[in-house]
């Protein structure tokens, strides 16, 4: 049983929000992208990509987590964040590392060994 | 969310399926003596499939989003402390009457 919500005073959006229920809405938004970092890392390994060509295939990646994070939210944003950078910017750059391993990892198998 | 998780676990399979092939057509351009260009259509096909399916489970494994509103239908304000303490309840609002409307928050 919760014990109660925490009331929050954000002078830019809104006036009191339940702050435990934005940070769950977060961290749901990190899991996603990190599973989605690595899947497309093993993905640009195996079709040989090098170069900045494996970076623009991470951005393109992301952004299509994007686009699919705005339709799970059905498209009302304001009901569940309280900007939009929070859905769409933020941990854009976190799975970047998680890509770069996955992607040299999976190039070494396929193409190497 | 098992539904999500395999279909999670089945893009993950077809994605080392297509990894397989396309060891083994690696092996054949080497007996061939070909440059390697792009793996074949169809582990692109097999690639694109998997990645479709991964992004299914992502989006639906972690869960729902819940609303921010503290006026929502799943927000709802009366939640009890568990602190016993200091709860009284010999105050005036024994002659009150109850009100049908609270719902309770478990």
């Amino acid at each position: 049983m919760a014990v109660g919500r925490d009331d929050k005073k954000v002078t830019d959006d809104l006036e009191i929000f339940s702050a435990d229920n934005l940070q769950s809405n977060m961290k749901i938004i990190y899991y996603s992208r990190t599973f989605l970092s690595i899947i497309s890392g093993v993905i640009a390994g195996i079709l040989g990509l090098t170069g900045l060509t494996g970076f623009i295939f991470y951005f393109l990646v992301m952004a299509i987590t994007s686009v699919g994070l705005i339709a799970k939210a059905n498209f009302s944003i304001h009901a569940y964040f309280t900007s939009w950078n929070q859905i769409i910017v933020d941990g854009f750059l976190s799975g970047l590392m998680s890509f770069v391993l996955f992607w040299t990892f999976a190039y070494d198998i396929v193409h190497i060994f | 969310m098992n539904l999500g998780f395999t279909i999670g676990v089945l893009g993950v399979l077809i994605l080392a399926h297509a990894a397989y092939s396309t060891i083994q057509y690696r092996g054949l351009l080497k007996i061939v003596e070909e440059e390697f260009s792009g793996p074949p259509m169809n582990v692109v096909l097999e690639l694109l499939l998997g990645l479709f399916l991964c992004l299914w489970a992502a989006l639906s494994v972690p869960g729902k989003f819940v609303s921010i509103h503290p006026d929502s239908d799943d927000n709802r304000i009366v939640s009890l402390p568990d602190n016993l303490d200091f709860m009284i309840f010999n105050h005036r609002g024994r002659v009150l009457q109850p009100d049908n409307g609270m719902k309770l928050k478990c």
